[in-house]
């Protein structure tokens, strides 16, 4: 239905990170009650965003793609955006910021995000990566939100994919998980400009002689770039962006936190025989228990 | 009483007219939620499953034995696979559609359905978020309990600091990462003058193994409701080239015995990992994981990771439910998420140094102790023992 034929084998892609709590062993502290402690917990490159950042590189090194990154936050969240850079060799960085922004709900950060990717190459990107889900919201909403307020064709949970620049059209594969059911590999064709959203095990390959050269080389500059990342920084707020202030932070958000409490402990469900993990005779009991039950024996 | 927001619509999710267990669930879940709310407010609101797919009235039929009141079913042969853009589009339309909430009830006043239900899967996570997007209101993520309720509520944006009453909210509670902490949503329209605003349909995406279906009744009786979907050429430009059910090399299945670590091999992941694939070993078991773990906490060789910290082992809600004849639990605390994944086993034993940890209350055998401590001594006791049990089964 298309009937502009661009003749142009350019491709211009964007990836959206965010700035999220460093959840690994050691990082991440907690307060008593469970709850994170958010001033005691570093922030980082979100995981999952940054394997959307290495799924635009691969766009950079195999099709000489240009590359923008961008996220909605505070100032400090321009650490996200640094770190991504490194990751992809980002040509262009965008922080969406406004304190108006605070407190959105998936919804709401997907109109800024939205209308922050349309402002990147005067709206022309082929190819928009997301990650799976962010760590601390967990949701994965966020990406297909911007997908469906952008009117890109939205494809979630991408292992690998590739990109035919004379027929613009994209290739990919997709892992879908049907929980208790199997799970599906699905290979689909779009049309660009499409919308990623990259599954945990996407891994990319650079298998040609001539794409190594050019993953040192765009690597090399990457290191670079980082190093002097505000010069690729740009920082746009409501009016830059042309959004209207009532759809975003919290007007812009139907949903809200009602509450958070602990999940109330349920009643035992056995009864425990303990035993004492240093006593060599108990433990044998134990085993022979196993072993009985292994057997095809019928407990209880 | 007629009102813009009515029923509750659930979005089936099928393999070609074969419903996938999580559909069957949310049905059980709209069924107990709609009983009490047609008992506390008004019998017109119902049950509503939406059906896409070609060919598949049959399961159309077995829903309503499953609790739906009414089904609506869009046929095409465009509708055969899932694709994001067309479903979101059906979905959307049959949301609005005036004519159909009709058959259900007075609609002289009908906007949107009152609450919708997704499935949290691959393919329910994204369709829930075009479709909220699409229809311009609040969505909540993997949810596990859902309470209808009036409530005053003062809210610094919402109601401007107001206490306003909201009639029929719905509840929406999700566990957090850790699976100890619970998170109750809503989804609420903007009462504050400033900025007036009617956010429906409250919609969730559901935890698949959480809920209950109800007990199939083919005495139940209900309407299927015929659509007819409206799309173009442009809503069709992702093309499905090949589809493959894949087998999990994990296979919990086939095997007695599965051995699982959570976070407890923190002290030294690498070599704690290491004993449990020997423990595993011993007893030709299969080795699972608690969600935490699959999220790569902690730093071990790439080998290690790719073996073992997948989503593919996770055992609970979110990943696999297993039963096997012996389940034994290294390092794991035991969140309500893994305990539902695994309390079906036959003889469930717990390693884990903290006696307060939830895990005590759900096995049979509570070994009191760190991981690295104990299973070199359970190691060397199986070996110990396992000539005489080879001879007694004989």
């Amino acid at each position: 239905m298309t009937t502009t034929t661009t003749t142009t084998k350019d491709l211009n892609v964007a990836v959206i990170v965010k700035l999220e709590p460093d959840f690994s062993e050691g990082n991440v502290s907690y307060n008593a009650d469970g709850t994170l402690n958010r001033a005691e917990t570093k922030s980082i490159l979100g995981p999952h965003s940054a394997i959307a950042s290495s799924a635009a590189f691969y766009a950079k090194v195999k099709y000489g793609a240009r590359v923008a990154v961008g996220t909605m936050g505070p100032p400090i969240a321009e650490s996200a955006l640094q770190q991504a850079q490194l990751l992809c060799d980002a040509d262009e960085l965008h922080l969406y910021s406004d304190r108006i922004f605070a407190g959105a709900d998936t919804l709401a950060t997907a109109e800024v995000l939205g209308a922050g990717i349309s402002k990147v190459e005067g709206g022309k990107v082929d190819i928009v990566f997301s990650g799976h889900r962010a760590s601390d919201g967990e949701t994965g909403q966020t990406g297909p939100q911007t997908a469906w307020k952008l009117g890109y064709t939205f494809l979630g949970n991408v292992v690998d994919y590739s990109v035919d620049l004379q027929n613009r059209l994209l290739r990919a594969r997709r892992l879908i998980s049907l929980q208790g059911f199997y799970d599906i590999i699905e290979e689909v064709e779009a049309p660009l400009p499409v919308f990623i959203s990259i599954d945990p095990s996407y891994k990319a390959f650079f298998n040609t002689v001539s794409q190594r050269l050019a993953l040192e080389k765009y690597q090399k500059e990457a290191k670079l770039r980082a190093e002097n990342y505000k010069q690729f920084l740009k920082v746009l707020n409501t009016q830059q962006l042309g959004i209207d202030p009532k759809l975003v932070g919290l007007p812009g958000s139907p949903t809200i936190v009602y509450k958070v409490e602990r999940i109330p402990k349920a009643k035992a469900s056995r009864k425990a025989e303990v035993v004492d993990g240093t006593n060599r005779d108990q433990i044998a009991k134990v085993v022979s228990n196993m072993y009985e039950v292994l057997g095809g024996m019928v407990i209880k | 009483m007629t009102s813009k927001y009515q029923h509750l619509y659930v979005v089936i999710e099928h393999d070609d007219g074969v419903p996938v267990p999580v559909s069957l669930e949310m049905l059980g879940e709209a069924r107990r939620l709609m009983d009490g709310f047609n008992k506390k407010y008004s019998s017109d609101e119902k049950v509503v499953a939406v059906v896409l797919g070609h060919n598949v009235h049959k399961l159309c039929e077995e829903l309503i034995y499953y609790g739906a009141d009414y089904v609506i079913y869009a046929d095409s042969p465009e509708l055969r696979s899932r694709r994001n853009i067309i479903d979101t589009k059906v979905i959307s339309q049959i949301a609005r559609n005036r004519e159909l909430a009709a058959k259900f009830s007075n609609a002289s006043e009908f906007v949107k359905p009152r609450y919708m239900f997704f499935g949290a899967d691959s393919i329910g996570r994204h369709l829930s978020s075009t479709v909220l997007a699409e229809l311009e209101s609040g969505l909540a993520s993997d949810i596990n309990k859902l309470v209808v309720e009036d409530l005053e509520l003062k809210h610094e944006h919402k109601t401007k600091g107001q206490a306003i009453k909201y009639e029929k909210t719905l509840e929406m509670y999700r566990p957090d990462f850790s699976g100890f902490l619970w998170t109750t949503i809503l989804c609420l329209d903007n009462r504050n003058p400033a900025n007036e605003r009617e956010y429906h349909p409250q919609a969730c995406s559901i935890i698949p193994g959480v809920f209950a279906p109800i007990e199939r009744d083919s005495s139940r009786r209900g309407e299927i409701v015929d659509y007819i979907p409206k799309f173009d050429e442009h809503d069709l430009r992702v093309r499905v080239l090949d589809r493959k059910i894949v087998k999990s090399a994990v296979d919990f299945d086939s095997h007695k015995a599965i051995v699982s670590f959570g976070k407890g091999v923190k002290d030294s992941p690498e070599q704690n990992i290491k004993l449990v694939a020997e423990l595993a070993k011993e007893i030709e078991a299969e080795v699972g994981i608690s969600l935490p773990i699959s999220k790569k906490p902690f730093s071990v060789s790439e080998g290690t990771n790719s073996t073992y910290m997948i989503p593919d082992r996770v055992i609970g809600t979110s990943g696999r439910k297993v039963a096997p004849l012996l389940y034994i639990a290294a390092g794991i605390s035991g969140a309500m998420q893994h305990i539902a994944g695994m309390k079906e086993s036959g003889f469930i034993v717990a390693i884990n140094p903290d006696e307060n940890s939830p895990i005590k209350d759900e096995c049979d055998i509570f070994i009191k102790g760190r991981m690295e401590d104990v299973i070199p001594i359970l190691v060397e006791e199986l070996r110990k023992q396992r000539p005489a049990i080879e001879v007694k089964k004989k």
